[in-house]
Formats: structure tokens, sequence, C-alpha cells
């Protein structure tokens, strides 16, 4: 697929195959996939917050502390993700799928 | 993928021990029986989305086969091109890893309609068994394992985070349930339970942990996780490693022990219920000494003690009910849930075909953490995704939590509108 000039490919699961090839107009268009028309400042602020997260630990954050940080209840996360934090947050923030049973 | 200092004759010679190791006895039988009557094609649901001779359950089975007949059989030893018997090549190992691991989720289904019985499944574990044993598993499923080896859960979730995450629900379930003692209990010796979850639970969807830690408090029961091995699943049964399995089924028995309750219960979890109920005890080789049961089981009988009062009208929506492959047609619990859900929702209704006799939903045997088979996996879930949308139902009650993560991406792929949700959490709900 190309966003912005840039060739950006998928892995069978959907999920970037170059997560550094990220950027905010990647996301927009990930998101639109999973349904999201436009991304809202809380699309927006747990998309940033699983990148920087993942940045630093190697990992997807545990959905307890993209709440406490992006100020968002559990519920309300899988209603902007309808896809859940995994395969819907994570993929829009240009993760690799996280490992295991889900 | 196979270790860089083995030469192929290295790896085949390992292949054809594990082979010769384990297939015995009545594995032997069904490697060998097989008619190609290709009655097995349309109960696959693999097969039924993309009708290729190689997603032929038969197909799959006679990849293992093929190799039985090279090392085990006196014609294939002798003139293996006659009995088209195959030696362990590179080529062929790596069309035995497409075939047992990429195109088979060891549903069973087609067990179940072979004009004369076979076993396919237990073939297609056979050749996972082999794969295994040379380190061939697809790296998603291996690091799975792995991660569930080394740290003691196969999200690699700290112990800290655990610690946290309980904490955090049990702060909103204290506020629902107006009382302290409502929280989720963790390493609390001489509880009656200890309760074992998915760390997807933990990690992505805590609402089904919060619903049974609410269940469990309306029912008085007492109950505890173990913050060291609280994981129901166990992907060395998938991988095809049993050393592996074996270690984290002793691990929990071991820890339930420790712990002394006296009944361990397992989440909504397929392959976690049939590895740690039924598997368990032959990996082990021995009884366990305590019970050990799923948590459909339990939610039934606190509701015909009485032990918990609901209100169907609190579940309103139209709810039909998904069967787990290794919790209905390989565990045996196929009535439990469906009288828990007469009682807790309004409008059920049953999908077709059901129970025994339910389509995978193209999730299982590990496939959701097979990145390489994801288009294959979401193609293969069409069969199931027709089956929901005639039901007209909003929910899908999934006890377990594999399923739960291919029916969620069904419902997106496939346009169906619905929400899935475990038993646990609409008895929750339905709490008076």
């Amino acid at each position: 697929m190309e966003v912005g000039g840039k060739q950006i490919d998928f892995d069978k699961d959907g999920f970037m195959t170059d997560p550094g090839l990220w950027d905010e107009q990647v996301a927009s268009t990930i998101a639109g996939e999973e349904g999201i028309a436009e991304m809202s400042d809380k699309h927006w602020g747990i998309v940033n917050f699983i990148r920087t997260y993942w940045q630093q630990h190697d990992l997807a954050p545990p959905v307890r502390l993209i709440c406490k940080e992006v100020g968002v209840s559990v519920r309300e996360i899988y209603k902007l993700f309808t896809s859940g934090p995994a395969r819907g947050a994570c993929r829009v923030a240009g993760l690799p799928k996280p490992d295991g049973c889900v | 993928m196979p270790a860089d200092d083995k030469t192929p004759a290295d790896i085949a010679t390992a292949a054809r021990e594990a082979l010769v190791r384990v297939v015995r006895g009545a594995a032997a039988y069904h490697l060998n029986a097989c008619v190609r009557c290709g009655l097995c094609g349309e109960s696959c649901h693999i097969y039924r989305a993309d009708p290729t001779p190689e997603n032929l359950p038969a197909a799959k089975a006679a990849k293992v086969a093929s190799h039985y007949r090279r090392y085990c059989t006196l014609v294939g030893r002798y003139l293996p091109r006659l009995v088209g018997a195959r030696d362990f090549t590179s080529a062929a190992l790596e069309e035995l890893v497409e075939a047992v691991y990429g195109r088979c989720t060891g549903c069973g289904r087609c067990g179940l309609h072979c004009s004369i019985g076979l076993d396919v499944a237990a073939i297609i574990r056979a050749g996972r068994h082999v794969l295994a044993s040379i380190g061939m598993v697809p790296d998603g499923l291996q690091r799975t394992v792995s991660n569930q080896l080394e740290t003691g859960n196969q999200m690699a979730i700290p112990r800290d985070e655990l610690l946290s995450t309980a904490e955090w629900l049990s702060e909103d379930l204290k506020l629902e349930r107006g009382d302290e003692a409502a929280r989720v209990y963790v390493d609390q010796p001489g509880q009656r339970i200890l309760y074992l979850v998915n760390p997807r639970e933990v990690k992505f969807f805590p609402l089904s942990l919060m619903a049974a830690a609410g269940v469990f408090h309306a029912a008085g029961e007492r109950w505890t996780m173990s913050s060291k091995f609280y994981d129901v699943t166990n992907y060395g049964f998938y991988s095809g490693d049993d050393d592996a399995a074996r270690e984290l089924t002793r691990r929990v028995m071991e820890e339930a022990r420790a712990l002394g309750v006296q009944e361990v219960i397992l989440s909504e979890c397929g392959h976690g219920f049939r590895s740690f109920r039924w598997e368990g005890p032959n990996w082990l080789g021995q009884e366990y000494p305590l019970p050990v049961r799923s948590v459909l089981e339990l939610l039934e009988e606190y509701l015909a003690a009485g032990r918990i009062k609901v209100d169907p009208a609190k579940n309103s929506a139209r709810v039909t009910l998904h069967d787990p492959c290794n919790l209905v047609r390989w565990g045996g619990v196929s009535e439990p849930q469906r009288r828990v859900l007469h009682q807790v929702v309004q409008d059920f209704v049953e999908m077709t075909p059901n129970r025994q006799d339910n389509f995978c939903c193209g999730g299982g045997g590990g496939m959701l953490s097979m990145s390489e088979y994801g288009d294959r996996r979401v193609a293969s879930g069409a069969t199931k995704a027709e089956q929901i949308r005639a039901t007209g139902a909003s929910i899908v009650a999934t006890p377990c939590h594999n399923c739960a993560d291919q029916l969620l991406e069904l419902s997106k792929r496939y346009k169906l509108g619905v929400e899935i949700q475990a038993v646990v959490e609409l008895v929750y709900s339905a709490l008076l």
C-alpha cells in the first residue's frame, strides 16, 4: 500500500512489517480500515501512548496503563477501537502483532 | 527453524526417531486406514473456504502418513516410490509445517464425519510432535510457548503488572458491588478455589476477569489466583511439545498444592480446558489429587443451588452461543453453558450445526499466534460467520478467549456487527 509517497507493507495479520515507517498518515489509513472515519483526540492519545510505551519497552502496554495514562475507561477503549487494544489500537499504532493468544 | 549446526541428515534422523516414538498402536492404524473417499472435505472449515486438494483433511493426514510408510513399513523402506513414501528432506519438512500448522486447527470435525472414523486430528498432532522435536514450530507459536516457560505466562506479563491490574479491577469492582470484599484475590492460601485465567484477560480484555470476580463475590466463594502460575493456556499442547506441556501442567498443580486449595477452576478457554482437564494426567503420568473443572460447571452449580440470583431481563438482546472445539467436541462440556445461558439471557438462539458438530471459528490450533497464515485464518471463518449471521443475534457468547479474538475479527471482516462476550460476563450482567 502507498501512503504519502511511502510503500507500506503489512503481514498477513494486517500489522506493519516495518514499524519504523509509521507516521500519523499511516495511522489514519489503518484506522480507516478499522472503521474509524476520523481519529479523535482520544484515539490519538491511546495510539501515541501505545507507540511511546512500545519504543521504550519493546512490548505493547497492558490495558490498565492505557486507561490510567490516557484517562479512558476500559469499556471506552473497546468502543473507540472495536477490534480491541491489541488487534485494533496496537495495529493503528504500527506495532508488530503482540505475541500469544490475541 | 532447525538449528544451523545440524545437517539435513541429522534432522531427518531426529524426525524419524520422533515419528517412531509418537506413532504407536491406534495411531499407526489411523495412519494407514484412510480409504480416500473425500467425505472429510465438506466437514472442514478450511476446505470449505478454499477447496483446493491441499486443504482436504485426508491430504493433510497423507503428508504424515507418507513419512510413516517410508520409515515404518517394509515396502516403504525398500520400494518407497511404489507406495508414495517420502524421506524427511528439507522440502518435505517445510510441506509438513504448512500442512499441519498452516492448514489445520485440529478441530476434529473431519474425524466426526469420516466414513470409517479415523482420528485425523490425532494424525496431524503426530506431525506437530515430529516438527516440535526438531525445532520446526512456526516462530509466533514457539515464542508463545517460550514466553510461558520462561515467565510463567504466555504474554510475559511481569508479576507487578498482574498485581497492579488486580488492584485496579478491585477498585472498580468494589464500587460496582458496593462491598470491600468484592475484589480480585491473588496469592491467598487456604481458599477453596484456584482460578486460572487467560493472560489476555489480564493484559487486554479484563472485563471477563472482573465479571468472574463479581460472580464469585455474589456466590460467597472463597477463591484466589496465583501470581506465579495463573495461565490457563498451554501452547505446548498446540505446538506439539509434550515436555513443555507437561512442565506447564506440573507447575500449576504444584501451585494448587502449595496454596492448599480444594479445586482448580479454569476460566473460559477451549484448549486450556482440554489440556488441564484431559491431557494433563497423561502428561504427568498420574491422576490429579484434586478436581479440575471449567468455570461453566461452577456457574451452573451456583445457579442450581441458588447461590446467585439472576434476572434474564437484564440481558434482553438476542444471544447465540459458539461451541469451542476443544471444550465441546474434545472436552465434552456442552450443556452447562446452555443451562446457564437459558437462565441469564432472555432471547437465546442456537446456531446450526452446534454442540459436537459445531464448525471451528478458524482461530484454533494456535492459528492466532501464527501471522503467516492470517489471511487463511480469516477466510476459513466464512462458515462460522454465516452461521452467526443466520441467528440474527447481536451477542455471541463464547466460552473461549482464543475463539473470542477470532470472532471479533470475523465480525469486522464479514460485517456481522456482533458483540463477543464470555458466558461469565453475561452471568455478571444478569446478577440481581
